[in-house]
């Protein structure tokens, strides 16, 4: 029988029971500050999507696909020289537009999904982070769209995140200089802070900072960087950097692999 | 002169006037956009690898900045910073609120930023909500951390009752380097804010009551000594700048957003810009970052207490200046 909501009257706030539990402060175990989490990838998954791509590191999913590239809203007509290599003028280049998401289920509490200011920041880090490396000058007029969703936040999410829309702009064949390489950090607080490489969701809850760097490896070059926290003195956020960089520089040979599958895959289902 | 000014070094020169119909548009996001020619870009970029800057200015220099605090009379702390022709200006209002779950026992700070039409049309309707939203997620990642404002003396009554800060900053006018400037501005406001004391009464069957001072000039002050400062460095060409105009931003695709304390601890940090950066000059700007903020901050500190022992007759010039 349903229950008589006009005289049992309910709380209109709700929350999750782990608030009210005792104190269970489970530290995270001590393990090497340079482990990275063994990653799986895949490229091509999604049907209705130019490009796609799924990865997953330790607890952290994302699912990220790529659609376009379409006529920009607003694209003004306009003149000018063209740039080097054939690109279009600056009032002509592309744009990139970045939506990053997490699932309601993502995280520990449930949040509902306009998710506020938090995921137009990561959006736009994201956007920072792809600029350098797509060639917008050869879509002149047009927009591609990358979509990131957060399946399931195990820990460095916007790396992830990152990493896979990289891919998925690969495998949608759009033009790049180089992938992106997304890594996280996080440093353990006071006494003997060290920086972590690749953390996961308890040991950045425990943290008293936090860093995301992107990298295009090939290039060498830092394509994102985004940090916060009380990380100490500047040589401390330049060991963590250096950290980052050599952990994107570790990455880079999986991704290239799971391309290489996708492309194959690709090849093979396509009718001869 | 009553308002604290300080100057940034370097003589000011005139700028030599540029042929107008050379001119392409250029734009930089959704800041505002500004037109420069191939060649007032060679000029700028060559300038600076040689340490000269258009104005005169070095490298690492300021433009000369204005600051005066207590301008909005209907806040508990208000401030006004002009940077150049960049014109910020911050109002803090202390409302009392519950606590968020999570943290039971402190106050919080929001921030809410404004890109008036003023600035540039382009910030007309909703145009200027990007960057809007942008700023204020810096502002809230740089006060994200325990230590750069002591939001426990924001507590009333743990779990009923705290402090809430709404900072709230307008953007009157944009001449480049928007971060730094507002930054400045907010801890100013932070400085100025003065919220008013007030005890929480328990009557015999439990139920409380809050009571305010009588006294309108018994409140209790933010120490700002550890709220942080950014610095944006751009980079043009192999080197970097502080304190950019609009015509050097348009020359740089990449910058570094460095938040420094006064004793040098780095709060926050990000790439901002379509450009990448060399993994080695990001190290050097962090340096630079750093050496830049604790001069920043040291000049910030006197003169805001300078300008508070003035006293309260100190006359006030406002916008009329």
């Amino acid at each position: 029988m349903p229950g008589d909501h006009r005289r049992i009257r309910g709380p209109e706030e709700s929350q999750p029971p782990q608030l009210y539990a005792a104190d269970e402060d489970e530290a995270p175990a001590a393990r090497d500050p340079t482990r990275l989490r063994p990653v799986y990838a895949r490229a091509g998954l999604l049907s209705q999507a130019k490009g796609s791509a799924y990865l997953e590191a330790g607890g952290t999913k994302v699912l990220c696909a790529v659609s376009g590239p379409r006529q920009a809203e607003g694209s003004e007509r306009g003149g000018g020289p063209a740039g080097a290599g054939g690109e279009a003028p600056a009032a002509l280049r592309g744009r990139l537009l970045c939506d990053f998401r997490r699932a309601p289920f993502a995280g520990r509490r449930r949040r509902a999904p306009p998710g506020g200011g938090e995921e137009r920041e990561l959006a736009l880090a994201l956007q920072e982070a792809l600029e350098p490396a797509v060639r917008l000058g050869r879509y002149p007029r047009a927009q591609l769209e990358v979509s990131a969703l957060l399946l399931e936040d195990g820990g460095s999410a916007l790396a992830a995140a990152l990493t896979a829309a990289a891919l998925a702009l690969a495998d949608a064949g759009v033009e790049m200089y180089d992938l992106v390489v997304g890594c996280g950090l996080s440093r353990t607080p006071e006494p003997a802070p060290t920086w972590l490489l690749d953390p996961t969701r308890l040991e950045e809850e425990h943290a008293a900072a936090g860093l995301t760097v992107a990298l295009m490896p090939v290039l060498n070059q830092v394509a994102g960087l985004l940090g916060s926290g009380e990380g100490g003195p500047t040589e401390s956020w330049a060991e963590a950097v250096r950290l980052g960089l050599e952990g994107c520089q570790r990455l880079y040979p999986v991704l290239q692999q799971c391309l290489v599958r996708a492309a194959r895959r690709r090849g093979a289902a396509a009718p001869s | 002169m009553t308002q604290g000014a300080w100057c940034g070094g370097g003589v000011v020169r005139a700028r030599a006037t540029r042929a107008d119909d050379v001119r392409r548009a250029k734009r930089l996001g959704s800041m505002a956009s500004v037109s420069l020619s191939e060649a007032e870009k060679v000029y700028i970029v060559h300038g600076v690898q040689e340490d000269l800057r258009v104005d005169g200015r070095g490298c690492e220099d300021y433009r000369c900045v204005e600051v005066e605090t207590d301008v909005v009379s209907n806040t508990s702390g208000s401030a006004r910073v002009k940077l150049g022709h960049t014109d910020i200006l911050v109002g803090v209002k202390a409302e009392m609120g519950t606590p968020k779950l999570e943290k039971p026992d402190e106050g919080y700070l929001e921030f809410f930023v404004d890109c008036s039409a003023n600035a540039t049309p382009e910030f007309e309707g909703r145009g200027g909500d990007d960057l809007g939203t942008e700023i204020a997620n810096t502002l809230y990642r740089i006060f994200n951390n325990k230590s750069s404002v002591d939001l426990k003396s924001l507590c009333i009554s743990p779990r009923e009752h705290c402090w809430i800060l709404y900072v709230d900053v307008l953007l009157l006018e944009c001449d480049g380097n928007l971060f730094d400037t507002i930054c400045i501005a907010v801890k100013a406001a932070l400085f100025n804010t003065r919220i008013p004391r007030v005890r929480v009464l328990e009557d015999e069957e439990g139920s409380k009551d809050i009571e305010l001072s009588d006294d309108p000039y018994d409140c209790i002050r933010l120490s700002v000594e550890n709220v942080p400062c950014i610095v944006t460095l751009c980079k043009i060409g192999y080197r970097h700048v502080v304190d950019a105009t609009l015509q050097e931003e348009a020359c740089s695709l990449a910058s570094l957003l460095v938040s420094v304390t006064s004793t040098g601890v780095v709060t926050c940090m990000r790439k901002v810009g379509k450009g990448s950066l060399d993994p080695e000059s990001i190290f050097e700007m962090m340096e630079t970052g750093k050496r830049v903020g604790k001069v920043l901050h040291a000049s910030l500190q006197s003169v805001l207490h300078k300008e508070e022992s003035l006293g309260p007759k100190r006359q006030k010039v406002g916008f009329l200046g």
